[in-house]
């Protein structure tokens, strides 16, 4: 299914004594084919070879897959449960004893229901993830909800994917962050894409991309930094981090007032193009470009290429979704295609880059505070009517709707929650405002920290449970595309590390929740139930059995029943998911980034990724190669601004904001605007750049603007040294 | 049907997966063979990669005093022989491209071997196989020539097994510029 002219039937090299694994990678939504090389004598994963079969990637990898398979097998392992006794060292690596599982589940049963008995039931919490399966995502919630019986469980999506899901929902009603198959971008003639380094975060769809300029299209990229993709795009507009709004109302703006607006798609198919087109008037391409810092006749010719181009696709990620008007920024680009109809058809539509690897499955079933499995919501009665049936439960007995991950860290602050259950994240690096959020983390009573190396956010915990890595469990993924495959397992646990999933099922029967979760004995148990769970609701994947998704190369959500082959194109029928099946054009007043440049703080902060690490760097920092590559992080300043501040290349500076500093080597490169700098958050303790962002929350998402805020710099005192 | 390496300069997004797919090649120790360049770092983020071209005389086995690099009856230019390498590092001097790697410990050169491994079956070696931006590829005589034609742009743009430094080779490379020639669909 979906076979292009980039895939190529090429048999795999076998060696002696070995067999092949077919699986996708650990990291990135992209979820790239890889086949894991299985050593038949010692049952050990020994190395990686292309899976040239999968139709999305056709065998490529970026090197982050390449050596994922070294995280399997590696020293840094956690094999047995570990306890520390001594509180006061919360916050190091120091003072933790090995334990049995036995003594773990034991101690953390008694702590938990001390809490609880004294504090409530809401005095406990679930942090998670989104890099782990739908399995183990849905069973979390279930966890949270059912065996612990609280209302905190949110998880590390809010700082990744929750603007894209809030901009999609209010536009489109449904939240799938590709409304086409990856299999499509090369065969439309403009992309736009805003805010994606997508070289660095999303590699294997370059050579996808570079095909539409080989084929005569254009690339538009949105970026403050000449990245990789920005470098080679027919426009590249420059803009200030944190304005994209702005833009994108200045570009809809020339859409309309030059003709390309596709009237008959407008009055059949949307609402609010009247209030939008009145409301986009004042952003004249000078006005956006007073607000953005981009040429006007950049911003033209953008408008231009976009409204000629029979056929083109709105990309995104996180750098117009890290704001604190994220939302609006996803809705505000999304206009584009809605009022030109270029959506709900081949080549045509509107998607994200996923950031984590099951970052659209891992928010559709019940991890985020307010939703339920299949994208229900805890506010709907029927909704929860319905989760309530399959998990057992009265719907007196549903937990309500909590807080958003940032906010969890404040209620910590206030000791409002006492007790923690971390899984599959580490907020200890990837947080915003860190000095507030570490010292949160130090004043829980009692922190479990599940991982399967002892990250930075594990150092604040009183339990540490071993989990096992992503090639020792199996389930389902979503990808980027909002297709479902499967992830397979290629070794068994090394040590005593277990699936999350299975903690948390000998966890529920310890906290005598045992009749709701002891009929869970495989992940296959989990899936089945999951997608019981997920039928009726927006993202339903009853349908997506595991045979149907080996036998098709995956299965698009909504796949309803047995029959159903899933649906890789949303909005063929140009009905949307709102209850007037239209969609929702929207009018979006711009508002500046929370903290803008001034006298004291003049610079502006943006943060991302490099092509080397993946989120905390918890995995990506202790792979070899990939240390090697980029061992630490580093400021991008301008040549321009480095003069003014007399600092050289690879010199060690001072940068900070209000509410905290680190110490980085400048990189000087003319790839950056002169009014910002720009840090990669993939490191721990001092380094982290996270300490500096500004917890600012868009108010719908309660995504954090780390994209912007309002640094300074300032030369280290070499003098005083000797 | 006969296969090449081919290079795209123009497309490289310097993400260095090639290097670390070389280290996964059965035959190669973990340790990569070949390099990728920043162009021009404190200007912008062009980078390419520098792999070797297997040239049809190569300049390393010809300095070598020892016969050890052999040449593939497919053209790839092969590591040294373990048991003929004096270590003298003639090779690596004699390179135009500067190849050849020195391992100091073992007192031996290696260098890409195009994953014989591989390559002898028709397999693409490892680099080409990962490779996420097309920068490197794995085509047939057929497909070289079309993009031969596609990018000749009768400007000198078009660069491969000209006579230039070593002359013919098996590796065939595109300069920057491939999309001179495009003409926009509008």
């Amino acid at each position: 299914m979906q076979r292009d002219k980039f895939f190529k039937e090429i048999e795999n090299v076998k060696h002696p004594n070995e067999k092949l694994i077919k699986t996708h990678c650990s990291y990135c939504g992209m979820q790239c084919g890889m086949n894991l090389r299985v050593n038949t004598a010692t049952n050990k994963i020994i190395g990686v070879e292309p899976r040239y079969d999968w139709p999305v990637t056709v065998g490529k990898m970026c090197p982050k897959g390449v050596t994922a398979y070294q995280q399997t097998n590696h020293d840094d392992r956690i094999l047995r449960p570990l306890i520390r006794d001594d509180a006061s060292l919360k916050g190091t690596k120091e003072g933790f004893r090995e334990a049995s599982w036995e003594e773990a589940y034991d101690l953390i049963a008694e702590k938990f229901g001390e809490l609880q008995e004294n504090y409530g039931k809401d005095s406990l919490s679930v942090f998670s993830g989104v890099s782990m399966t739908n399995e183990k995502c849905y069973l979390t919630g279930k966890f949270a909800r059912v065996a612990l019986g609280t209302r905190y469980i949110d998880y590390n999506g809010r700082f990744c994917m929750s603007s894209a899901a809030g901009g999609f929902l209010r536009s489109f009603g449904v939240d799938r962050g590709s409304t086409l198959p990856w299999t499509d971008i090369h065969e439309t003639d403009c992309l736009f894409i805003a805010g994606s380094n997508t070289a660095e975060c999303h590699p294997t769809s370059m050579f996808r991309i570079w095909n539409v300029q080989e084929r005569g299209g254009y690339i538009i990229v949105v970026d403050p930094r000449e990245t990789p993709i920005a470098r080679r795009a027919d426009l590249h507009l420059d803009l200030k981090p944190g304005t994209d709004l702005a833009l994108a109302n200045g570009i809809v703006h020339l859409l309309i007032e030059k003709g390309y607006a596709d009237e008959e798609f407008v009055n059949q198919h949307t609402n609010g193009f009247e209030e939008t087109k009145e409301l986009v008037k004042q952003f004249t391409p000078e006005y956006t470009s007073y607000l953005t810092g981009v040429a006007p006749e950049k911003i033209e010719r953008a408008a231009e290429i976009y409204g000629k181009a029979p056929n083109a696709i709105v990309m995104f990620a996180r750098g117009i979704e890290q704001q604190h008007k994220g939302v609006d920024n996803v809705s505000g680009y999304t206009n584009m295609a809605l009022v030109t109809g270029k959506i709900g058809r081949p080549k045509s539509g509107v998607a994200t880059f996923t950031g984590q690897g099951n970052g659209q499955g891992g928010r559709e079933h019940g991890q985020k505070s307010d939703l339920l499995p299949g994208y229900r919501k805890l506010t709907n009665p029927q909704h929860v009517q319905e989760v309530c049936n399959v998990w057992g439960i009265t719907p007196e007995e549903m937990p309500k709707p909590g807080v958003s991950a940032y906010e969890m860290f404040e209620l910590m602050d206030q000791k409002e929650i006492r007790g923690l259950y971390l899984l599959c994240s580490n907020p200890a690096v990837s947080a915003p405002n860190l000095n507030f959020v570490r010292s949160a983390l130090k004043k829980l009573d009692f922190m479990v920290c599940a991982d399967f190396y002892l990250s930075e956010s594990a150092e604040f915990a009183d339990v540490i449970l071993p989990s096992v890595t992503w090639s020792e469990d199996e389930g389902t993924v979503t990808n980027i595309e909002g297709r479902v495959i499967k992830i397979n397992k290629a070794q068994e646990p090394l040590g005593e590390s277990k699936p999350d999933w299975q903690m948390q099922v000998e966890l529920a029967e310890r906290l005598g929740k045992g009749k709701n979760f002891a009929h869970l004995k495989t992940a296959k148990d989990v899936a089945e139930e999951f997608r019981l769970a997920s039928k009726g609701g927006s993202a339903d994947y009853y349908g997506a059995t595991w045979d149907k998704i080996e036998k098709q190369d995956g299965v698009f959500w909504p796949c309803k029943d047995e029959k159903d082959e899933g649906t890789p194109h949303m909005f063929l029928d140009k009905k949307f998911y709102h209850p007037d099946g239209k969609a929702q054009i929207c009018a979006l007043p711009y508002r500046p980034p929370a903290e803008e440049p001034c006298e004291e703080y003049p610079l502006r902060l943006t943060t991302g990724r490099v092509v080397y690490h993946y989120l905390s760097g918890n995995q990506t920092r202790r792979i070899k190669f990939l240390k090697d590559m980029c061992p630490e992080p580093y400021v991008e300043v301008h040549p321009d601004t480095a003069a003014i501040y007399d600092m050289e290349h690879d010199e060690r500076i001072r940068l900070y904001t209000r509410r905290g500093e680190a110490v980085y080597k400048v990189k000087v490169t003319e790839a950056i605007r002169k009014d910002t700098v720009f840090v990669p958050y993939h490191f721990g303790h001092e380094e982290s750049i996270n300490l500096l962002t500004i917890p600012a929350l868009d108010p719908k998402s309660r995504m954090p603007e780390f994209k912007a805020c309002a640094a300074q710099m300032q030369k280290l005192d070499s003098k005083k040294v000797l | 049907m006969k296969k090449r390496l081919y290079i795209e300069l123009e497309n490289c997004i310097g993400c260095r997966s090639c290097l670390a797919a070389c280290t996964q090649c059965g035959g190669h120790e973990q340790r990569n063979r070949n390099y990728v360049y920043d162009v021009n770092p404190h200007v912008n983020r062009q980078t390419m990669p520098l792999m070797c071209l297997h040239c049809e005389n190569p300049a390393c086995a010809r300095s070598c005093p020892a016969q050890a690099i052999q040449i593939h009856e497919t053209g790839a230019v092969l590591s040294a022989l373990v048991e003929k390498c004096i270590g003298c590092q003639n090779c690596t001097i004699a390179c135009p491209y500067g190849i050849p790697k020195f391992d100091e410990e073992e007192n031996l050169m290696y260098k890409c071997d195009l994953c014989i491994d591989r390559t002898k079956d028709g397999i693409p070696p490892m680099c080409a196989s990962v490779c996420p931006s097309n920068t490197l590829q794995w085509l047939t005589e057929e497909e070289i020539e079309q993009k031969q034609r596609r990018h000749d742009l009768d400007n000198d743009k078009w660069v491969t097994s000209m006579p230039y430094l070593e002359g013919a080779t098996n590796v065939k490379v595109n300069l920057p510029g491939i999309l001179q020639g495009t003409e926009k669909l509008f």
